[in-house]
């Protein structure tokens, strides 16, 4: 027994030795940021952020984990336990109300004051970021959710011109299946299903009700006639994908449009990365379009924890001002493929897709928050849950649907 | 620790006690393990499913509202089904094959070392790499279907991995093939232990093979099976892995388990309410199942002579 | 229990019977290898030839490069180190937190066995039920626990953990087996006035060779595969093999490189399988030995 004691003690000691002298030399202004970009071009847009830390005199350490799930629950954990890293990523909206409730994030109001960042962002972001009037999330950038990016080439091989609606879509599928390609690149995995989703209700119900839907959640909104046409819709596109795609990741199906394999597919605003990483140019070998309705708004955030520490506070405050500086942000939201929070900057160094983002997003009524900034966390899954559910339920009528939907509001709400 | 069971003790009084503080400091580890750990998290998940807690536990009561909730709730309900389909059905496949796969390699052949590494290296691998290997091989457009088609069979069709009503069973076959061998191991260090004499004595007497294998040999494997039965339910109780790597619990909710309904609203959902709600569910079910048993093997008897 | 030869019936010339057993154990193998197959060809492939050729075939084209780049060079975030880091890392955490655990769980056993203290069997009771939670329950409390000891988020605590989680099955394992020892050997211990630490080492310890081993190959599969855990508890700086991974298999964003993950896959599965081809004759001993019945 003692001897077992003492193999414990002195492994407790050995180990908890180095973490001490870890933190007992951070003095410098040096910034942990956990976060779940680790992909190549998503890694390259950290490093914008990373090199700007360390040109400004700082050390940058780079804790990447991926995927969101696990990224969130690793920092959670260890923001609950004591052990904060200095920054770290949400997305935009509700996924750290309870943090900031339970005075776990310091407030970066001070910085937002002195750089004027409410006139500077859309009003909805400004929304999602604020809690009690304060800024607690610092936004980086914005991601249109519901773009269309489609093979030109596919569309002039079966004599069809790209399509600008859903109803197009669905009109191009017996002729693109004829032709020989997957009318519709798609991946079933349920996030990927409630991004299509998403998009329909914003196009066919439109942007109120989409609001009240999930902001509010609605269910008269839910049971209205606008929003079932949106959910006949989505089932129209049920038969349009092929056999392989429950399961398959998202750029797995880009894959399948730039191999021509496929014809289009809907996808948030990253998708673009695959294109540019095959080598193709937007308006020739693919089109990128935004679908009716508005520009559905998803993104990223950092959070700043709580942290006693002097100077890991300047570094907080230092890394805050530096991701919305104007400069910064073209430069991440090149490399990430999404478009900079701030529509006071100039984007001409963008590809085209992006401008066209940028100039639907000048249009404030354009500007779509998504499920994300506006519904908790336990909504967004209750609703998911029902989507999958159907759309990989071929005999599950828009009727059962509907009302499935809505007693997952109530049992959410 | 509480002497609860001292009425049991004192029925079987095989030698004397022998108390000795040596021994019970031994078991202090082990006792502050199973109090802290063990217990304390059942507690406090207990707990934690009568309250309204979101992404932190709050400690308010709103009685059995997440319960109510939990069995409205299809997912749930698909998930349960789904894990008591997966486990008859794991553990069945697990004990028959690895029956067979014993008993075959018992018959003095060749290679045995061979074969039994073959047969048992599946179960060093974890749960996510299993999933991910046999993810690729059913995928219709990739594996299996992609490959026969190739071959000239046009309509050969085996889509279990994308149809809703059979992507249960490539979990289990993904399951037995990392499971049976273990099986296999422990049946086959049993067979080794079985008198010779019973062979020769069956030979005398004419019987056939597999009926000597099926009526005298498997009863004698009973003690063995129920280790074997209990390794295997215990990754039953847990599989997530799995489903995570292989089917995301797709298609739709189809292929969902508790464990995942559990792991999802805890973290991703921010629902810590309804997910300790079906952990306690599932720590019933489990306790329903397990207790008597536990009791009857290790608790009533004592310690065989203590 | 401790013969060792096999026991079914006597070998005879080739006949039906033999071909049989062997067509049998042949397509066994064929589906137990296929996936390994699988994995091990495409991680030799080109991406042209995945991208073109069917899954199953021999690469036509031999490379190593992914395997190299898998160990050396795949990124993670800003971080181009390969999984090579990560293996160091889950070789840290194996070696402290398999011989903890399992010296734990044979003092324990050797306990609940030869000893009586009270409780002791309600005691394993809980901890046997204990091994069907689902792990997801335990995180939080155990992230809360260990903050207030400090300890969280580190090598100390992840090895604890595993520990606590190997707790079970190791009790159980060395409980059954020490319940199939003599009993006369420790009567006879006593009478020569053994104590609890004396006998254990002197007469206990030494017999255990068979069961330890099998405690050894399970704890080391079990700990080096372990994801959750190291994800949760092991600190930045300790992130085992497993999470470095799934960074890389589940992050690729532009072309996945297949051939990439399956060569970091395979990488890390190396470790258990290599115990498992070395030792595998001893586990069907150690287990012939008693160490799991029922």
């Amino acid at each position: 027994m003692h001897s077992i004691r003492k193999i414990l003690l002195a492994t407790a000691f050995a180990c908890t030795a180095p973490a001490f002298a870890a933190t007992a030399s951070a003095e410098e202004l040096k910034a942990e940021v956990l976060h779940w970009w680790t992909s190549g071009g998503e890694s390259a847009a950290v490093k914008v952020f990373a090199d700007g830390f360390t040109d400004a005199g700082g050390e940058w350490i780079d804790t990447a984990i991926a995927g969101g799930q696990n990224a969130r629950t690793a920092g959670i954990n260890r923001i609950v336990g004591g052990n904060p890293p200095t920054a770290m990523q949400f997305n935009t909206g509700k996924q750290f109300d309870e943090l900031v409730a339970n005075g776990f994030l310091r407030s970066v109001e001070d910085v937002a004051a002195a750089n004027n960042w409410r006139d500077a962002l859309p009003p909805a972001i400004v929304k999602a970021t604020n809690r009690d009037g304060q800024f607690y999330a610092v936004p980086v950038n914005i991601h249109g959710q519901n773009w269309l990016w489609y093979n030109t080439d596919v569309f002039s091989k079966a004599g069809l011109q790209p399509p600008k609606t859903f109803q197009d879509m669905i009109a191009a599928g017996p002729k693109l299946r004829e032709s020989g390609f997957i009318p519709l690149a798609h991946g079933g995995q349920n996030w990927q299903d409630h991004l299509l989703f998403d998009a329909i209700v914003v196009a066919e119900a439109g942007q109120e009700i989409f609001a009240k839907v999930y902001g509010e959640v609605d269910t008269d909104a839910a049971k209205s006639p606008e929003f079932l046409k949106a959910v006949e819709t989505f089932a129209a596109l049920r038969g349009m994908t092929d056999e392989g795609s429950p399961g398959r990741n998202w750029n797995d199906a880009t894959a399948l449009v730039i191999t021509g394999k496929a014809a289009m597919q809907l996808m948030g605003d990253w998708a673009k990365g695959e294109f540019i990483a095959a080598g193709l140019t937007p308006d020739k070998e693919y089109g990128c379009t935004v679908m009716p309705g508005g520009y559905v708004m998803g993104g990223d955030v950092f959070v700043f924890p709580k942290i006693d520490d002097a100077a890991q506070k300047t570094a907080q405050e230092k890394l805050a001002g530096l991701m919305l500086s104007p400069e910064t942000q073209i430069a991440f939201n090149l490399k990430k493929g999404s478009v900079p929070v701030r529509l006071d900057i100039d984007v001409s160094a963008m590809d085209a897709c992006a401008q066209t983002g940028v100039q639907t997003l000048k249009d404030p009524n354009n500007q779509v928050a998504s499920i994300n900034y506006i519904a908790s966390p336990d909504l967004v899954g209750a609703t998911r849950d029902v989507i999958t559910q159907f759309w990989s339920t071929p005999s599950m009528t828009p009727e059962e649907f509907v009302e499935k939907f809505v007693s997952a509001m109530d049992s959410a709400s | 620790m509480a002497s609860v069971s001292m009425a049991a003790e004192a029925a079987v009084p095989r030698t004397r006690r022998r108390w000795n503080a040596a021994a019970s400091l031994a078991l202090l580890p082990a006792a502050v393990i199973v109090l802290v750990v063990y217990l304390g998290c059942m507690v406090w998940t207990v707990r934690l499913s009568f309250s309204s807690s979101k992404l932190l536990p709050v400690l308010d009561w709103v009685g059995v509202r997440q319960y109510s909730r939990l069995f409205a709730n299809e997912r749930f309900l698909i998930s349960v089904e789904n894990i008591v389909l997966f486990g008859v059905l794991f553990i069945a496949g697990c004990l028959v094959l690895g029956f067979l796969l014993a008993v075959f390699i018992d018959q003095k052949v060749r290679s045995e070392a061979a074969f039994r590494t073959i047969f048992l290296y599946p179960y060093a691998m974890s749960f996510v790499v299993t999933g991910l290997a046999w993810q690729w091989f059913l995928n219709p457009t990739l594996g299996l279907q992609k490959i026969v088609r190739d071959l000239g069979f046009e309509s050969f069709t085996f889509d279990w991995l994308v149809n809703q009503d059979m992507v249960v069973y490539t979990l289990v076959i993904a399951g037995v093939w990392h499971g049976s061998g273990l099986v296999m191991c422990i049946l086959l260090a049993g067979l080794r232990g079985v008198d010779e004499d019973l062979w020769k004595a069956a030979r005398i007497d004419g019987i056939p093979t597999w009926r000597v294998y099926l009526s005298i040999v498997l009863p004698l494997l009973g003690p063995m099976i129920v280790t074997a039965v209990v390794l295997l339910a215990t990754s039953v109780v847990k599989l997530y892995d799995l489903v995570v790597a292989m089917t995301h619990g797709g298609p739709g909710i189809a292929s969902e388990v508790p464990a995942k309904f559990v792991m999802d609203h805890f973290f991703e959902r921010n629902n810590i309410g309804l997910a300790t709600a079906a952990a306690t569910m599932m720590l019933i079910s489990v306790a329903a199942v397990l207790a008597p048993w536990v009791y009857a093997r290790y608790i009533r008897p004592q310690g065989r002579r203590a | 229990m401790t013969t060792s030869a096999p026991s079914g019936r006597k070998p005879r010339h080739l006949t039906v019977d033999r071909i049989g057993v062997y067509a049998f154990l042949a397509i066994a193998a064929v589906f137990f290898l296929l996936p390994l197959w699988i994995m091990l060809m495409t991680s030799l492939k080109t991406m042209e030839e995945i991208r073109l050729g069917s899954i199953i075939a021999f690469p036509s084209e031999l490379t190593f490069e992914p395997w190299l780049k898998a160990w050396a060079s795949a990124c993670t975030g800003l971080d181009c180190n390969g999984i090579r880091v990560g293996f160091w890392n889950s070789v840290k955490i194996l070696i402290p937190s398999v011989a903890l655990s399992i010296a734990l769980g044979c003092v324990t056993g050797y306990a609940l066995s030869f000893w009586r203290v009270k409780g002791a069997n309600m005691m394993f009771g809980i901890l046997l039920l204990g091994a069907f939670i689902p792990y997801q329950v335990f995180l939080y409390p155990l992230v809360r626990i260990f903050a207030t000891t400090g300890l969280y988020n580190s090598l100390a605590c992840i090895v604890i953990v595993h520990v606590i989680f190997g707790l079970p099955v190791m009790t159980l394992l060395f409980r059954n087996f020490y319940a199939g020892l003599p009993i006369e050997l420790f009567k006879a211990a006593r009478v020569d006035g053994g104590g609890f630490w004396s006998i254990f080492l002197l007469v206990i310890l030494p017999m255990s060779t068979p069961i330890l081993i099998v405690a050894t190959i399970l704890q080391v599969t079990g700990i080096w595969n372990d994801f959750l855990f190291g994800l949760t508890f092991a600190g930045r700086e300790n992130l085992p093999m497993t999470v470095q991974l799934n960074n890389i298999v589940n992050s690729t964003q532009g072309e996945r490189t297949y051939n990439v993950d399956m060569a970091a896959t395979m990488l890390t599965a190396i470790v258990p399988l290599a115990v498992y081809f070395v030792s595998g004759r001893w586990f069907v001993r150690g287990i012939a030995s008693g160490a799991v019945k029922g």
